[in-house]
């Protein structure tokens, strides 16, 4: 059967050959507006940006150059440097506790419980809602004198103490609290429909078996999320790079800069303090930094899969 | 087994309430007055059932000059999310499955340096494309904030769709190819009638990130078309205003019912959307 | 709209005119980006927007909420070629940038024949002034270091009188702690912490060591003993706020003097809207101090109106009807009564507006005591680095030698 087949094939490739080069156009056609879209905005935006962080531009890009001063002050900033310590430690924190909350939530709830739905909408809702308000909510339900501690110890745990977000080296560990709730959701929605793609004959086998369920899912099922666990590592990724609005909402970055991160770092000198000079300088070190950690990835991906489509 | 059964009850139920909490929050301070929140007692439940909050937050309340609430910018939310999850979505898909199965020589490198993009905050592109926009005659449009969002939401977009067409078997691919399939005959015949799962995944994503984009609707929509979103952000946000924080948590669960919405209508698809393969390895 | 319906609209909406009439100003179309949302904002905003109606001209309104957002909105809107009428920027070094790139027009016929010379304080037009042509139309001003006290929580404490000096400021606040009560409510953000600096740099420092430090940006000066004890009392004070302090809105710290549950904040004269909010009259439910001593600076911040290039003449007619508008005293006196601020020109009838407006007022009368923001003497940039160790020194323990080499390092370029 294989062989006639490839047979059959060949003669058809042939056989189409003169209308290939035609078709071979086709494709290259419609990843225009992709390759338009790669230079002129992200590739063409890159170079402005590179260009800007080596001159003296202040609201506007001027045309000077002055090296690689920008980088220099870049690095000899304690807010800077403290960002991109944030930036590592909500990166580990948050992608860890939303693929973990996200995946346990998705096989609590394939479970064949009642009220499914009502528990996804739950689980979902955070995501549709503006972080502007939520955020300010968490700050509150942190706050030591306000929110959760005040309501606990009135409840009867006097001792109960949570402070997180007044002290600066843990209010970090706060903003990846709220993110999490805000972003698990997702991730549980996805981790979910990878569960029920799974055959219903696999657990019946597990289970004939006599295999644990805890071994199941770590043993056989998680390999088989592959696919999924990589498109959500790679979603939320680019949310942590990007982290702006939940650190604006719930701190501001403080208490005095200890939660900064550096798209509100890059962001302040572009807009507040009219410095699109180091604001350049900053967001390049991002990418930089980014294109050395997801690279490796990426090509490693590519060796092992055949490309990441088909072989 | 009984155990077990109750365990899961109750861990669902523990992350439940952790995920309401909020929500609750944003509701009872919604129906309280200024004075009971000036008090202070977060969790506390309201002295009265005061819906003025919700009427001003939807007709009422500041937002500049005029002082009509967040109700002014609803259709142009509308007007700018249908055309910016149709078209996204669609860009996406062909993208998906001209990288997934025709794979032309350097598309990958392309793909990575879109994916690239994915990861450049927003806001430091602004400027450039502000002006590429206006080079072009888009700016301060709606076609411009269009074109905004599609540019902005290919990486996420194509993503999805190249992964979901990873996953179809390739001779089917060929078969069609044989059958004397060109690439746009066998995308509209054969592969567009396959995705309705992942493009209910992607219009589920795109409708909330633009129904919620604020800064690039700010920038490029123009003032005729401002998303509501702006509205909203009008109400809360204030250097040295008063803030009146039951109408701003009205004004935001309000703001959020579109999406809320469509997750709750498209909820089932969405499962079971991505369920038929869409994210399978 | 045509332009004879607009023409229909203004002539049925024209109220007779006091402010001297520009011709053909009739139906003059005026788009302003700024950023009052708030309710109070909203109607002070509508002053302006009523009088510049009632000069024939149409207003739309363009408000974008926070001043950054705003002025980037404002900013992208000229390089993208679709500029606004006028635009809401600060009293300070922000706008610039625009001057130097061409992208403002000037107001100089405006200025000259309303004489902007002879009423304006020179804090003022050196802002608005670039290079001997005026670029910005002042709006208001507001003082960011007033200091509010709540009557009942000093009744509570046992404070009979106001505090005249620092010491017995710290006094009081030591009356509140024992009592039980919140000494300095504060919010714990760093452009409030900033307000906390400027208000102990004025008392504590006094004029000329303010001048030699933000504007004059003397390293010999930043690094002094008079310097050193202005960062200290200023750290001291932090020691008075309650644990809840950090990231919380400046709202909700005036609302703990309004509860009664604290007794001090340093904020700006905008705080009167939340007093009034909550039904609170000054003089009787709470105290504001403008500053300690007969010679307290008073410092001068506040919004301007520039106007983005163009040619267009009608949007030209329309740039000068709303400077004359806004810088008219009626006008003036409208907008800072329900704003907050007070008007930028002192030959107001200042009857009707609160007690403590009327002492600004008056302390503004004295040209000696008039200074200027920090956002004024320095650029964005500048003021942005001092704000970051501000902010940090008020939250962590660092050596005091070390924060005054870091502001002179920061203010230094």
């Amino acid at each position: 059967m294989q062989l006639l087949c490839a047979i059959e094939r060949s003669r058809a490739v042939s056989a189409t050959t003169s209308v290939t080069a035609r078709r071979r156009n086709a494709p290259w056609a419609a990843l225009v507006p992709m390759a338009l879209t790669v230079l002129v905005a992200y590739l063409g935006t890159t170079l402005w940006s590179l260009r800007v962080s080596l001159t003296s531009s202040r609201t506007f890009p001027n045309d000077d150059f002055v090296g690689l001063a920008q980088y220099q002050r870049l690095f000899e900033n304690e807010r800077w440097i403290l960002a991109l310590q944030n930036l590592a430690v909500y990166g580990v924190l948050f992608i860890l506790a939303c693929m973990v909350v996200g995946f346990l939530l998705a096989v609590f709830i394939d479970q064949k419980v009642r009220g499914e739905g009502a528990l996804r909408t739950i689980f979902l809702y955070p995501y549709a809602m503006s972080f502007v308000a939520t955020g300010l909510v968490w700050q509150w339900v942190l706050n030591p004198g306000d929110g959760m501690q005040r309501a606990f110890r009135q409840m009867g745990w006097e001792s109960f103490t949570f402070e997180w977000i007044i002290e600066q080296d843990r209010v970090i560990y706060t903003v990846v609290i709220a993110a999490v709730w805000q972003a698990s959701g997702l991730v549980m929605a996805l981790m979910l429909a990878g569960l029920r793609g799974i055959d219903e004959d696999i657990w019946k086998a597990t289970r004939i078996d006599g295999i644990p369920p805890w071994r199941v899912y770590v043993s056989i099922v998680l390999p088989m999320l592959k696919s999924t666990v990589a498109t959500v590592f790679v979603l939320l990724s680019t949310g942590v790079v990007k982290v702006f609005d939940s650190v604006v909402a719930m701190t501001q970055g403080g208490p005095g800069t200890a939660s900064d991160v550096p798209a509100k770092f890059i962001m302040d000198h572009l807009f507040g303090r009219a410095n699109i000079a180091l604001a350049s300088a900053g967001s390049i070190v991002l990418l930089l930094m980014v294109i050395a950690l997801v690279l490796p990835l990426m090509i490693a991906r590519n060796k092992t899969s055949g490309g990441g489509g088909h072989a | 087994m009984k155990a077990a059964r109750i365990g899961v009850y109750a861990f669902l139920i523990f992350a439940a309430l952790f995920f309401l909490a909020p929500l609750y929050i944003m509701v009872v301070t919604s129906l309280k007055t200024m004075e009971e929140i000036r008090l202070g007692n977060l969790f506390a439940l309201p002295q009265g059932l005061n819906f003025d909050a919700w009427r001003a937050a939807w007709s009422e309340a500041c937002t500049g000059v005029s002082c009509e609430g967040v109700r002014g910018g609803f259709w142009n939310s509308v007007l700018i999310v249908v055309p910016s999850t149709l078209l996204p979505i669609l860009i996406g898909a062909v993208n998906g499955y001209a990288l997934s199965f025709w794979r032309p020589r350097g598309a990958n490198v392309l793909f990575a340096a879109l994916m690239l993009g994915a990861f450049i905050p927003v806001q430091v592109m602004v400027y450039p494309l502000v002006k590429v926009l206006a080079a072009v005659g888009l700016f301060s449009s709606l076609s411009g904030i269009v074109a905004i969002h599609i540019i902005f939401s290919m990486p996420v977009m194509t993503l999805l769709f190249r992964n979901y067409y990873a996953a179809i078997p390739m001779e089917l691919f060929n078969a069609a190819r044989i059958d004397g399939g060109g690439f746009w005959r066998i995308f509209a015949q054969l592969m567009l009638p396959m995705s309705t799962p992942i493009v209910i995944v992607a219009a589920i994503m795109q409708i909330t990130g633009v129904w919620n984009d604020y800064i690039l609707g700010l920038v490029f929509a123009g003032r005729d078309n401002l998303p509501m979103t702006v509205q909203l952000n009008n109400v809360i946000n204030t250097t040295t205003g008063e803030r009146l924080y039951n109408v701003n948590m009205a004004a935001t669960i309000l703001t959020s019912l579109v999406p809320l919405l469509v997750y709750f209508v498209s909820g089932r698809w969405f499962v079971r959307g991505i369920a038929a393969g869409a994210v399978k390895g | 709209m045509s332009l004879k319906k607009l023409c229909a609209v203004a002539i049925a909406a024209a109220i007779p005119l006091s402010i001297p009439a520009i011709a053909n100003a009739q139906g003059a179309k005026a788009e302003v980006i700024h950023w009052w949302t708030s309710g109070g904002e909203s109607a002070a905003v509508k002053t302006l927007a009523d009088a510049y109606r009632s000069a024939g001209g149409i207003w739309v309104d363009t408000a974008v909420a926070l001043g950054e957002q705003a002025r980037s909105v404002a900013i992208n809107r000229i390089v993208g070629g679709n500029p606004s009428t006028a635009a809401q920027f600060n009293t300070s070094k922000q706008f610039l940038d625009l001057v130097e790139q061409g992208m403002l027009n000037p107001i100089d016929e405006v200025a000259l024949r309303d004489g902007w010379d002879k009423f304006l304080p020179e804090t003022i037009i050196n802002a608005v002034k670039v290079k001997g042509h005026y670029y910005a139309a002042p709006v208001n001003i507001h003082m960011p270091a007033w200091i509010w006290t709540s009557k009942a929580a000093f009744k509570q404490a046992g404070i009979a009188a106001e505090p005249r000096t620092m010491d017995e400021l710290f006094a009081a606040l030591d009356k509140l702690k024992a009592a039980g009560l919140v000494p300095l409510a504060h919010g714990g953000q760093s452009w409030q912490d900033n307000i906390v600096f400027t208000a102990v740099l004025t008392n504590v420092g006094g004029r000329d060591l303010y001048l030699k430090v933000l504007r004059d940006r003397d390293a010999k000066a930043i690094q002094s003993e008079a310097f050193k004890s202005v960062l200290l009392t200023f750290k001291r004070l932090q020691g008075y706020v309650d644990k809840g302090s950090p990231g919380r809105n400046w709202n909700d710290a005036t609302a703990m003097l309004i509860a009664g549950k604290a007794g001090v904040q340093f904020m700006g004269d905008w705080a009167k809207g939340e007093f009034a909010l909550a039904h609170k009259e000054a003089g009787r439910d709470y105290g504001c101090i403008a500053g300690f001593g007969p010679a307290a600076p008073y410092i001068i911040q506040g919004d301007v109106l520039v106007f983005p290039k163009t040619s267009n003449a009608e949007q030209i007619k329309a740039q000068k009807l709303l400077a004359t508008v806004v810088t008219a005293p009626a006008t003036q006196v409208a907008f800072s009564a329900k704003k907050g601020s007070i008007p930028i020109r002192t030959d107001v009838d200042s009857s009707k507006m609160d007690i403590c407006a009327q002492q600004g007022i008056a302390i503004m009368k004295d040209k000696t005591r008039q200074l200027g923001n920090g956002e004024i003497y320095l650029n964005p940039d500048q003021n942005g680095a001092l704000s970051d160790i501000l902010t940090n020194y008020w939250n962590r323990n660092i050596p005091v030698e070390k924060v005054q080499r870091d502001i002179a390092a920061a203010l230094r370029n």
